[in-house]
């Protein structure tokens, strides 16, 4: 068990930054999932700290030790591969025994561990198998029982569960979770998937083009998101966006069909500035069932697209202005909207309607930078910040 | 007969056809209509050159080594096989293959090790001038080895350097041989090395290995294929080279001379006359390890000769 701490950590390619200034911290024992779109940076940033990769600059810290440019095995880390990377040559035993063998331990010793770690992963009794003769799943379990066997300071994840089946990830995902409770050791897990993110992690780190975004616990980056790329990627669907700009009296959105009364001042901004609204699929009602928002705005006139039926909730897509093009390309489609409601609403497509939103559950980013100003516009004279269930009367 | 030529119905024109034709043009015209008839001649012809070409000489060696006295014929008059003892007892045959098995193995081994080396290094590693340097390699296992010949033994002789003197010694010809069939190794170990996916060499580092305890534990044993092909190839290559094994060294079996040595000595071994018979028993004699090796790996060749090449 140890903490990680990678200072102003640099990697650069011929042509690619792939890290740029990453100061991380990962406390002894969490969980901290890092995740974001393909060629972010994570693998990288999870290489660095394995040493597979050296950095261009910056340092890596592991416990107390600086270990920049120590080689792989003198880290006191172990990895599970995205691809498994069993040894095919060798049977289960081997495979798992290999780290031990190579640090000479005594057979005894190896035989224990060997069997404590198949025992944790449930494979006990297949230790003369060889990796081919076994399914996906069991290959995977071998791969975590080789990485815990040496019993490492730091355990590191990449993507181990991406070539699974879904319904295998599912319990995957579970059973590491377990194994973290058990073990109780520090977990770097890097993964795409932000549904592996929000099960598993104590804080999920959000990069983006090489650049840590956010790291908070999971449903800190679900509820206040602190910037547009974060909210637009955790979360699934993903936050509805609609530029605009700031009024004398709120928000009004670039195309003129949106609009959300406030107090610029209260809310940090001023009148002009240009911001996104965002806000999430299930914050947006039917004007019917306004009363199941923490606290509705004034209705939207919109008129419902497409229905997409998933069972337990159906999305219905909403046009502000039905007149123009749905530039779908646009991540900030202006114009649509995403709504989440119950499988028993009666809304047909093409219908003419009111919504209304959860403003405790509106988001402004800045309009340039795309960081955060404000989560929640209610009760806004306290200031910027989340919002509170005290109504705001709209001024 | 116009009639029959101008009947539109073909089978009837083939029939006529076929009656007023000798057997080659018979069998010309069943051929035409089945080629397949033709590849097959084609296939017995040329694998009858081949093997009158290769096996012949390879017979005819018995025969003058079975046949007893002078007159050879296609059917050895008897056969007598005390040539084959006569090649024991006349020199220290033994003594000539153990030269030529040790210098084979031993060029085998360095060969390997320095060729696995540098397959890791070209194969997995990403580095300026990796291509030129390829080519180089390539280009020197084209030079005519003859090139070499002249100031090597020189060098070996001690004339560069009075304290270096390998001539009539296993490395006089070690070290060339293996210079002239590293290069085949590199490429072949360079392709299966490649092969290797890089989470395994990753794990293996991350499991405690160095970057050369991955390439000896991991990379290696999941190359064998290529690995054993490499090493056949270069053990052959070595137990036939003609050039350096009969420059190298005096011709004495106590001088580490190959087999070539050998057979040289058995051409004199008779005291008045050219003892053709002992030669072609020790000739045949020689073939065998060589043989063995090919029948017991001819497996393994032919699959990592094709999969290297499949996978590139």
């Amino acid at each position: 068990m140890a903490r990680v701490q990678l200072d102003d950590v640099v990697k650069r390619y011929d042509d690619v930054t792939a890290v740029d200034n990453m100061n991380l911290e990962i406390r002894d024992g969490e969980f901290v999932v890092l995740v974001g779109p393909s060629g972010c940076g994570k693998s990288t940033t999870m290489e660095t700290v394995a040493g597979l990769t050296h950095p261009t600059s910056g340092t890596v810290n592991i416990g107390d030790r600086e270990v920049t440019r120590l080689p792989p095995k003198d880290r006191g880390i172990s990895m599970v591969f995205q691809n498994i990377a069993l040894f095919p040559h060798m049977d289960v035993y081997d495979n798992i025994s290999f780290g031990l063998r190579l640090r000479e331990y005594e057979k005894a010793e190896i035989d224990e561990r060997v069997e404590r770690a198949a025992s944790v992963v449930q494979m006990e009794g297949m230790l003369d198998r060889m990796p081919d003769a076994m399914s996906g799943g069991q290959r995977q379990r071998v791969a975590i029982a080789r990485a815990i066997v040496r019993e490492p300071e730091v355990f590191l994840m990449d993507e181990p569960l991406a070539n699974l089946d879904a319904k295998l990830r599912v319990t995957m995902r579970t059973e590491l979770q377990r194994l973290h409770k058990e073990l109780d050791t520090t977990i770097i897990y890097v993964t795409h998937n932000q549904a592996e993110a929000m099960t598993m992690a104590d804080r999920i780190a959000v990069l983006n083009a090489g650049h840590l975004q956010q790291i908070d616990p999971p449903l800190v980056c679900y509820n206040e998101p602190s910037n547009l790329f974060v909210a637009g990627f955790i979360g699934s669907p993903s936050m509805n966006f609609a530029r605009g700009e700031v009024t004398n009296d709120g928000y009004r959105s670039v195309n003129g069909h949106l609009g959300i009364e406030f107090d610029p001042m209260d809310a940090g901004v001023q009148p002009d500035q240009s911001v996104t609204l965002g806000v999430r699929p299930e914050d947006v009602y039917p004007v019917a069932d306004a009363e199941s928002a923490d606290e509705p705005s004034d209705p939207v006139a919109v008129t419902s697209d497409v229905l997409e039926p998933m069972g337990d909730e159906i999305f219905v897509y909403l046009l502000t202005n039905p007149d123009a093009d749905v530039d779908l390309e646009d991540q900030n489609a202006d114009n649509q909207l995403l709504m989440s409601v119950s499988p028993d609403s009666d809304i047909e497509a093409d219908e003419e309607m009111d919504v209304v939103f959860d403003r405790s559950k509106i988001h402004l980013f800045d309009g340039d930078s795309g960081d955060a100003i404000v989560h929640g516009i209610t009760n806004l004279s306290t200031g910027a910040g989340s919002g509170t269930a005290e109504a705001e009367g709209d001024d | 007969m116009t009639t029959s030529q101008e009947d539109p119905t073909v089978a009837g024109s083939f029939d006529e056809r076929e009656l007023e034709r000798g057997p080659i043009q018979e069998w010309v015209n069943r051929a035409i209509e089945d080629p397949e008839r033709a590849y097959r001649a084609m296939f017995y012809v040329a694998m009858l050159f081949f093997m009158v070409t290769t096996l012949f000489p390879f017979y005819w060696l018995l025969v003058v080594a079975v046949t007893p006295g002078s007159s050879y014929a296609l059917v050895p008059a008897g056969v007598d096989l005390s040539a084959f003892g006569s090649v024991f007892e006349r020199i220290d045959f033994l003594r000539y293959m153990f030269n030529s098995l040790f210098l084979a193995t031993v060029t085998t081994v360095f060969v390997l090790l320095l060729a696995s080396l540098a397959g890791y290094v070209f194969g997995r590693l990403e580095f300026p001038g990796r291509q030129p340097l390829m080519l180089l390699i390539l280009a020197i296992s084209y030079f005519p080895p003859a090139a070499f010949f002249l100031p090597l033994y020189r060098l070996f002789t001690g004339n560069v350097f009075p304290w270096l003197e390998l001539y009539n010694t296993p490395g006089s010809m070690v070290l060339p041989f293996s210079s002239l069939f590293m290069p085949l190794s590199i490429f072949i170990l360079t392709t299966f090395y490649g092969q290797i996916p890089d989470g395994l060499e990753d794990a293996a580092r991350v499991e405690g290995t160095t970057r050369l305890g991955a390439l000896f534990r991991v990379i290696i044993p999941l190359s064998a294929p290529g690995v054993a092909t490499a090493g056949v190839l270069t053990f052959i290559a070595v137990y036939n080279e003609f050039f350096f094994s009969f420059l190298m060294t005096d011709g004495g079996a106590g001088d580490w001379a190959p087999i070539v040595g050998g057979l040289i000595q058995l051409q004199r071994a008779g005291q008045f006359e050219v003892t053709f018979s002992v030669m072609a028993a020790g000739s045949i004699i020689a073939v065998l390890p060589v043989t063995i090796l090919v029948v017991v790996a001819q497996e393994k060749i032919v699959s990592g000769l094709t999969s290297g090449a499949l996978k590139e």
